[in-house]
Order: structure tokens, then sequence, then C-alpha cells
């Protein structure tokens, strides 16, 4: 049976060869160790196999991007990454199955970019290709010269994956008491009235490009409504029942070049997200708010130095002081500025670079200095450190997290 | 637009090549402008090789699959890196604008972020994908931006060329002067010499062949040495074809994301 299977691989395979369909990809071996609180745990023995298969006809292609990854507890996680087809017409292409959708302008933000939800199982720490989900449905553009019309629609919903709960990146959720958690709601039923849509309009112009977007989705973050039962001993357990509601953006972006610098701005303001109140024993523990989410940054270059500056501000209108402080949302206003250099040298065999988020609000940071080396076309060597700082918010919940790692990766 | 000007220079030269009061008279500037202004066709489609190589002998090779058009006052330029792996899908795309003083429009399309980020052509300093040229080495200066002159003729390779010495206006330039063979009555750049801001020697640019192609010279492949780095890039263009007429909308952020 073993021998069959293999040989109906091996039939597979050459099949596809003959016609030419094109294999690319990486094997990486990634190797990270815990700084922390005194240990030196190997938090990360990672192997991933990332395996892209592709084929483009004249008037249509298709895509498949498997990816394996083995950790040393010897488990085995397989993920699709995308798995669908284009069909190209003269003035509009359509592109339908499981697909990751980037927008806006930004770096290592998510503003406009809210069409492929987030896999956080390490965090904000792996590279923002593995980060993506690839959601499944159907994506058409619409072309006018360097004017794109795009229409995105969802009839499966995907929602933010966290770190399992064991994780040293797990989020530990913060309630009053030990709640119990109905996850009877959690599920959004796939069906044509649950779809999520997504519209844009962009425009790649000599004076600037720019993108308008909206979109009807679901929250990829649950609410977490509480209520309140008997824990049969006279007393009241607090129960938390995670739902996903809808939400509404209409936001946009754009980038331009002034002088030797490169200026972007992205800007959506969302209807109807719920915050956690304070009290949960009133309305279920959340309230409803609008809130916008922008970011102004410019790219430069100064000796050799490429550079890149963000920030980044949340502001939720009528805010009120029942809403309970998250490292996501802490104040009315949530202030964060990103920052990047990166010098290459040896003619880009080595780059240097150095990524850092700050949190005003929490005084919290991450920093990411990492070093770059192709040792040669095909394999590339990477050393880095995650350094955390602060005790709170986003990243100060991660300080005893601080690591060091190694990545060899063979691409083909 | 810069056909014409290509004509009427090319039907200039026709009516002087055959005297001597041309090369009497010549500047250095007309002389680099008839370089800047040698017809190459309406558009062009090639296959680029580029070989980096290091003093021990080790070599890098990037592929890249390029395609330009001339649209008058604007040329397109579109590339699909192939080669090495981990670049592979990515593609460039620069619209340069014959506008005196109008800088270029790039943009870069990185398959992995699946993102398009358009970059500020103001970084003309920096290196080509590791290589020995620099993105302004790889376009066209134009003449004016330049003082000429003529330092003499001279045999080079059999063939006789004018030595023009061409000084940056701009004194912020990162190169302090060049020196250019450039082929009589051809056109063509055989030689050119790179001097840094102490005005020693950095690269030289050569002219390893050049083809006619539909009636075009067309050269397709060169090497830059860097002298001081003793590093050095070959670039050859393979597969070239002339005026296929290639589509105005292949130029655009579709066709980046596309892929070849």
């Amino acid at each position: 049976m073993k021998n069959i299977l293999l040989i109906m691989i091996f039939a597979f395979t050459y099949s596809l060869f003959a016609q030419s369909v094109d294999f690319s990809g990486y094997v990486r071996n990634y190797s990270g160790m815990l700084l922390g609180n005194g240990s030196n745990d190997f938090v990360i023995l990672q192997n991933t196999f990332n395996l892209n298969i592709e084929k483009s006809f004249d008037n249509s292609a298709f895509q498949v991007n498997p990816m394996i990854y083995h950790d040393y507890s010897d488990s085995l996680t397989f993920r699709l990454r995308e798995a669908y087809m284009d069909l190209y017409f003269d003035n509009f292409d359509l592109r339908v199955g499981k697909q990751q959708i980037v927008w806006g302008k930004a770096d290592g933000v998510f503003i406009t970019d809210i069409v492929s939800p987030k896999d956080l199982f390490q965090f904000l720490l792996p590279e923002f290709d593995e980060i993506r989900i690839g959601v499944e449905g159907a994506k058409f553009d619409y072309y006018i010269g360097n004017n794109t019309f795009e229409i995105v629609w969802l009839p499966v919903f995907a929602p933010t994956e966290y770190a399992d709960p064991n994780s040293v990146w797990a989020v530990t959720p913060t309630f009053p008491t030990t709640p119990t958690f109905d996850y009877s709601k959690v599920r959004v039923q796939t069906s044509l009235e649950n779809s999520e849509v997504f519209l844009k309009y962009s425009a790649l112009t000599e004076y600037v490009d720019f993108e308008i977007m909206g979109g009807y989705m679901w929250d990829d973050d649950p609410t977490m409504f509480s209520s309140f039962a008997p824990d049969g001993t006279g007393g009241m357990n607090i129960v938390i029942t995670p739902e996903h509601k809808r939400i509404s953006l209409a936001g946009g972006s754009f980038s331009t070049t002034l002088g030797p610098l490169v200026l972007r701005g992205e800007s959506a303001y969302y209807f109807g997200k719920y915050f956690n109140t304070s009290n949960p024993a009133v309305n279920q523990g959340v309230i409803e708010k609008d809130y916008i989410h922008y970011m102004i940054g410019t790219d430069f270059n100064l000796f050799d130095i490429n550079f890149s500056m963000q920030f980044i501000q949340k502001v939720i209108m009528n805010y009120e002081e029942v809403i309970k402080p998250t490292p996501l949302f802490n104040d009315e206003f949530s202030n964060m500025i990103t920052f990047l250099a990166r010098y290459s040298i040896f003619n880009e065999t080595l780059d240097l670079e150095l990524f850092s988020y700050y949190d005003f609000e929490f005084d919290d940071a991450l920093i990411r200095p990492r070093m770059l080396y192709d040792f040669s076309d095909s394999i590339n060597l990477q050393f880095g450190a995650n350094l955390f700082t602060g005790t709170e918010g986003m990243f100060g919940q991660y300080d005893k997290n601080d690591m060091i790692y190694g990545k060899i990766i063979y691409s083909f | 637009m810069k056909n014409t000007k290509i004509i009427s220079i090319a039907f200039t030269i026709l009516l002087f090549a055959s005297t001597s009061i041309f090369s009497q008279e010549a500047t250095g500037l007309q002389i680099v402008e008839n370089v800047y202004n040698r017809a190459a066709g309406d558009d062009m489609t090639s296959d680029l090789t580029m070989t980096l190589i290091n003093s021990s002998g080790k070599e890098r090779v990037r592929t890249i699959k390029q395609f330009s058009r001339d649209f008058g006052d604007i040329e397109k330029k579109i590339m699909f890196f192939v080669k090495p792996a981990d670049v592979k899908n990515t593609s460039f795309m620069t619209w340069g604008y014959d506008e005196e003083g109008k800088d270029d429009d790039q943009w870069i399309y990185l398959p992995a972020l699946k993102k398009t980020k358009r970059i500020s052509s103001d970084s003309k300093s920096d290196y080509f994908m590791g290589s020995d040229f620099t993105y302004d080495d790889l376009g066209d200066r134009h003449p004016t931006q330049d003082t000429h002159i003529i330092l003499r003729e001279e045999l080079l390779n059999g063939e006789s060329c004018y030595v023009v010495e061409s000084t940056p206006k701009d004194e912020d330039y990162m190169y302090s002067k060049t020196i250019t063979w450039i082929i009589k009555d051809k056109w063509i750049g055989l030689k050119k010499d790179f001097y840094d801001e102490d005005e020693d020697l950095l690269k030289t640019l050569t002219v390893e062949k050049y083809e006619e192609i539909k009636g075009f010279l067309i050269i397709n492949h060169t090497e830059m040495k860097n002298v001081q780095k003793d590093h050095k890039t070959t670039m050859e263009l393979k597969n070239i074809k002339i005026d296929t007429g290639i589509s105005k909308s292949k130029f655009s952020e579709r066709m980046m994301t596309r892929g070849i």
C-alpha cells in the first residue's frame, strides 16, 4: 500500500514536471532560546518546508502553497497557506480559492490590511507572510489603466488564531475571578448571509499611489460577553461567552515621494467595535464604540542606511471611562511608533537590521536586531534577538520572553 | 518625442558624417547627446543575466526578464527577477521622464509581502542587487547634468573613439568625473572610467559586445569592475527582441503582481 502511494506521488510529481509546473520555496531550520527569567530554554527548535507549486498559462494560472512545520516534540503541523486559481481577461482578473490578501501602505501594523486574519501562534515574530492566514473566497479585479477596482467576497469566516494556552506566547485574559468559558457562540456559521465583503479602489500614478477601501466583515477578535451563573455553592460564577460581532470600516492609504523621502499614510474608521468594560455586570460587560486607526510614516536613505519610521494612533470615539484597558486599547488615545534601519554591506551579502515597536502608553517595546548573511545564492543565515521591554502592554506582557535565535534558510 | 529627436539627430549626423567638419566642430555635449539619443527602437524585451564575481572568484548569478518601452516623454521599464530563488517573482518598475529635473518613479513588488511599494529614486547611488552598477549607472543620465570636454581622439579595440571627460554640475554627485571612450559615428560608449570623490579611479565599465538588431546597435555584454574592491559584475542580454509592440498595460501594477 505504501509503495503504491509512493508510486502515485512520484507519478503525480513527474506529470507535473512534465507540464513545466514551477516548484520553488525553502527549507528552514529555526532555533530560538529564551534569555529571560534566568532560563535558557529552547523555545523554538523547528524545521519548516515551504513549497510553492505554480503554473501560468496565457489566460490562467494556479498556485498551491503548502507548509509543513516540524518541531522538537516531533509533531508535524501542516498549513495550506494558499491554493487558488486565476482567470485572466482583457480588463479583469478573477482569483478563486484560498488566498492571502494584503492591502494598505503600513508596514508591520494592520489598519486597512484586515482581509486576511492573523495567526499569532508566535505573536508578531514570524515573517509577515506566515502571520497572515489565507482566506477562502473570490477576488475580482477590474482595471482601467493603472486604476483598479477590487471586490473580495469571503463566504468562510476565519478569525484571528492565538497561541496555545501552554505557549510562552499565550495571552492571559484578565478577569476579576477565574471565569467559565461558554464557546457555544464563537463559531460563525458558513452561509451566504454570514459572508464578508470588501471593496477597494486603488491607483498608481506619477505623483501618488492611493487606495480607498471599505469592508463589511466579522471582527476577527471575539467580543467577550459576560454573564453570571450559580456556582453550586451559593455563589456566582462569571461566564464569558466569546462571540464574533459584525464590524464595518472605511479607509484609505497613500504613498508618494517628496525629494529623497517616501511619505506614507493609512487610516481607517471602524464602525461598531465592542469594547469590554471594567464592570462585567453591566450590559454584559461590553460597550459599542467607533474608533479611528491611522498611521503616518516615511522611508529615506541616510549614510547608505535605509530608514523607515511610522507613527500609529488609535482613537476611541466618544470615549467613556468604563472601557476596560487592554494592551491594544489602553485609553482614548493609543500611540505607537515603529522604527526600521537596514544597512547592506559586501555587495548586499550581509545585512544588518534593527526593527522596533514602541508603545507610549505602556512604555513597552519590542526590539529586533538581526543579521542576515547570504552564504550562497541559495543559503541565507540569520542571527537575531527579540527583546521585550516594559512589564505590561502588548510587548511588555512578554517581558520574560527575550530570546536569541538563528535561522538557516535554503531557497530553491 | 524622443524618436523624433532621434530621427532629426540621425539625419543631421548623416549630413555631416562624411565630412571632417563635424569632428572639428563637435563639442563634448553634442557627442554625449548623440550617445543619449542613439536610437534603440520603441520597445525591447530581453533576458538579463548578471554575474557578480568577488576578489576570490566566487560567483553569484542574478537572472532578470525585462521589458521596456519608450512612450515619447516617458520611458517605462519593468523587470521580473527570476534568480536567485529568494527573490523570485520580485518585480521592479521604473517610469523615467524626459522632463529635465523630474525624478523617476519607481516601485518594487515583494511577493512574500504581496505588496507593491513606491521607492524613492533619490537613492541612485545605491547598488543594484548587490552588483557593481548603481541605479544611476543603469539609467540614462541626462547630458545636461554634466559638463563635457573632449580630451582627445584615439583608437580603442580597433574603433576610432572620442575620449570625453564629464564633470557633474552637482558637486554632491557620487562620481567626481567620468571619462568615456565613444565610438565615432556609432555613438556607443565603449569604455567608461568612474572616479570617486577623491578623484581616484573607482570603476571601469567596458562594453564586451554589441550587435545590430533590426537596424539598431544594441549593447548586449558589459563588464563593470570596481578596481578598489576588486569586485566585478558582468551583464549579458539574451533573447533580445526589438519593436514587438509591447502593450501599454505591461507597465502596470497588475503585471508587477502577476509576474512574467
